[in-house]
């Protein structure tokens, strides 16, 4: 397996991901589940450069990102639960109360 | 083709279409559990590399701790409960389609463990060893402020989501140590024969 | 295998560590004694900061510790106060508005003090993965800061908006320093710019590409044109101390940390990064100036008068030179100024009841004419009118421009400032020109008139004699080239 098949694979998942964002513009769960995938893509080329250089570094970088990821998602989702319950909805569409 | 490249394509195929699926599904549950299913073949795909300890943890943040929340939010706001359990059996297909493919990779990755590429690390040390010989030596500062990036999450889920609620009962221990005999308990004389 | 020797020198940190243990110890204060202890824990956040600058003041010369991920230099010193006073000034000025909207109960300046922390190790940081972790801590305290006033629809729309938008370009950063790692093998600052000093270290594509991302994710954090559509929202939801700390921290963090990337990384790539910088700035400027035209809510003025602002300091770092930074650096200290005035005032607006919209303002100079010329002040300042201090910012930026022979850039620059000065003058003829509809009586809360007359008088003192700051700035961007 070369470097670069990790790398289409990790340009693949970004893509995807940015993709998923565009396309459910109406669900904050999906719009943050893609985000997540942005990240996998990250973490995708990190251990793959780590891997083909033969250096740490990456590795330690991912477990950073990972961690990061882990208080991201709960931290959006205690946001969107306070939105909710103002709101009683998750529709992007309707988050629109400013104007301007 | 040699056994590595077999599986990686197999990894990387159900990653890409369980990535699809997360963007594509119209049920929120379904792309849960496809979220699930793209972060287990990237555990694999870190597996292959030589990285177990990221694997490892991959599965047990990811799949543990962030899906399930996740998980939980999507039941906790979208639908409500009532709805959820009538229609959780509609779930069941898609669950057991995971949960197979989940275990097809996990059977592969135990068949063909590659050898090649698990002495990453410095001096031949293994993967975990090299990670955390790194981690507590190079990388202590970021360490450290991971660490305060997770307090704040903490602060932050807590200040934003707790509520006080009125009329629950709660153990209040100060008070209950400070009670006394004379307050707590009143003896009465009760002349026989006339209780009820 | 042999343990590697450890460069440790926690002192060069003491600021660094000082806002952390104090943050934790009043998170534990704040835990005991509930709701109680919220004015002590006011009190206790001002003088940490105080202190924090004190000490910041002892560190002299460059030193760098955990093995280059720490830099401790003037420049960095320099920002570092710029933001305490960022941080120390909103909350000066807004005890009351902390109390009166229910948000008080000292986790607030705890979380605001996690958030100057991620801005201070982001201006020291020495390597892609503690700028990102930097980041992070400062971000993630934004998301949940914005949010802060959980029951109010508004707030907590500005946390979502801020928080989707804010992952997503920290996801681009990622990308970008993955890329920077997979060519270089390192992510410190040393080790990649010695890499690229080298020959193989020229021209690669996947690089290039790295550094795009980089930029278009730092420029989501600063609100550059094309990434700044969640500012007017943010602005406008977020409790109104939260969008007077975030206009200026967050900004004067993430330039910093550009300017390390930049000037010490990748300045064999500025063929790359001046040209998509040079974009940025005339976006910013554009959408700036005519965003601003026909904005009614007063805090969304403000927001599109903040990209402006950023495409003006954007100008300083294309011109790539110590005068450039010189340049940015003087405007952002006068600009935290006019702008922690300028919220200092609808703070006091806000007091008395009075919405956030601009015709609120209507006729205030024929009933309370101090404030209308104080406002009023603020709004020249930030159009640039001399002698106000906005002046002399925009003046040694443009002047850094010219000097860099960026001289189209700096004449776009003029004209869009003048542009620009069209929507602070509209306020300020609402205030004169208009008839006023109700009664004001706006007054300042003690904190907030100490506030907002220092900003007055560091706008007129700066304006007049600007001397001293560009000594200061001078001396602080000597690092550079």
């Amino acid at each position: 397996m070369s470097l670069n098949h990790y790398l289409v694979l990790g340009a693949i998942l970004f893509t995807i991901g940015i993709f998923g964002i565009f396309l459910n513009r109406r669900n904050v769960i999906i719009i943050m589940m893609s985000i997540e995938l942005i990240l996998l893509a990250v973490n995708i080329n990190f251990v793959a450069f780590s891997r083909f250089m033969g250096n740490v570094d990456g590795q330690i970088i991912t477990f950073f990102v990972m961690t990061v990821a882990a208080a991201e998602a709960a931290i959006g989702l205690a946001i969107l639960v306070a939105f909710f319950r103002n709101r009683a909805t998750i529709d992007v569409e309707e988050i629109d109360s400013m104007k301007g | 083709m040699m056994v590595a490249d077999v599986i990686f394509y197999l990894f990387a195929t159900v990653t890409v279409l369980s990535a699809l699926g997360v963007v594509g599904a119209r049920n929120p549950v379904h792309s849960v559990l496809f979220l699930v299913l793209a972060f287990f073949s990237t555990a694999g795909l870190f597996v292959l590399m030589g990285a177990e300890f990221l694997a490892a943890i991959l599965v047990m943040v990811y799949m543990g701790a962030v899906a399930i929340l996740f998980l939980f939010v999507v039941m906790m706001l979208d639908v409500d409960f009532s709805m959820l359990r009538r229609e959780s059996v509609r779930y069941l297909p898609m669950g057991f389609v995971v949960g197979a493919v989940m275990l097809a990779e996990l059977g592969l990755m135990m068949a063909h463990h590659p050898g090649e590429g698990l002495h990453l690390g410095l001096d031949n040390t293994d993967n975990t060893l090299a990670i955390g010989q790194a981690l507590y030596t190079r990388f202590l500062y970021p360490f450290e402020v991971a660490s305060l990036i997770l307090l704040v999450a903490l602060i932050g889920a807590v200040a934003l989501t707790h509520r006080e609620r009125k009329r629950v009962h709660r153990q209040d221990i100060s008070t209950q140590l400070a009670r006394t005999k004379e307050d707590a308990v009143e003896l009465r004389k009760v002349a026989s024969g006339e209780g009820a | 295998m042999a343990v590697e020797q450890l460069d440790i020198h926690l002192v060069l940190m003491m600021p660094e560590i000082l806002v952390a243990i104090m943050a934790m110890a009043l998170l534990l204060l704040s835990a005991w004694t509930h709701k109680g202890g919220a004015g002590v824990i006011h009190w206790l956040t001002m003088m940490t900061i105080v202190a924090v600058v004190l000490v910041i003041q002892v560190g002299s010369g460059t030193a760098t510790t955990f093995g280059g991920q720490f830099i401790t230099d003037d420049f960095s010193r320099y920002v570092k106060v710029v933001m305490c006073l960022g941080m120390v000034l909103p909350v000066l000025m807004s005890a009351d508005y902390i109390r009166g909207h229910g948000m008080d109960g000292g986790e607030y300046h705890v979380v605001t003090m996690f958030a100057m922390l991620g801005g201070m190790i982001m201006a020291s940081s020495g390597g892609f993965l503690i700028l990102y972790l930097g980041l992070e801590l400062m971000s993630l305290s934004l998301y949940v800061l914005a949010a802060w006033r959980r029951d109010d629809r508004c707030s907590s729309e500005a946390g979502l908006k801020y928080f989707v938008l804010g992952s997503v370009a920290s996801g681009l950063l990622l990308y970008g320093i993955s890329m920077v790692y997979g060519v270089t093998g390192g992510t410190g600052f040393a080790e990649v710019a010695s890499f690229l000093g080298k020959p193989e270290g020229h021209g690669s594509q996947l690089l290039a590409l790295g550094v795009v991302m980089i930029l278009a994710g730092m420029g989501f954090k600063i609100a550059a044109v094309p990434f700044h559509m969640w500012a007017p929202d943010v602005y406008q939801g977020a409790p109104t101390p939260v969008t007077a700390f975030m206009s200026v921290v967050p900004k004067v963090a993430a330039i910093a940390a550009l300017f390390r990337i930049l000037f010490d990384v990748f300045p064999t790539y500025h063929v790359q990064w001046v040209p998509i910088l040079q974009l940025f700035a005339v976006l910013s400027m554009a959408v700036g100036a005519f965003g601003g035209l026909v904005q009614t809510n007063i805090k969304r003025l403000l927001a599109y008068s903040s990209i402006g602002h950023v495409g003006y300091m954007l100008i300083g770092l294309v011109a790539n030179s110590q005068a450039g930074a010189q340049g940015v650096l003087v405007y952002i200290t006068i600009y935290l100024f006019m702008t922690v005035g300028v919220f200092g005032l609808i703070i006091a607006f806000d007091r008395q009841g009075l919405g956030e919209n601009i015709s609120d303002y209507q006729g205030l100079a024929r009933k309370q004419p101090v404030m209308a010329f104080v406002m009023a002040m603020f709004m020249f300042s930030m159009a640039g009118i001399p002698p106000l201090a906005g002046f002399i910012g925009k003046f040694s930026i443009f002047m850094a421009a010219v000097k860099g022979g960026f001289i189209p850039l700096a004449v776009v620059g003029v004209l869009f400032s003048a542009v620009g000065a069209f929507y602070y003058i509209r306020v300020v003829k609402v205030m004169y020109f208009d008839q006023p509809e109700g009664e004001f009586k706006v007054t300042l809360s003690g904190g907030g008139f100490i506030v907002v007359s220092l900003s007055l008088f560091m706008i007129f003192f700066w304006g007049i004699l600007p001397g001293d700051l560009l000594a200061w700035t001078g001396a602080s961007v000597q690092a550079f080239h």
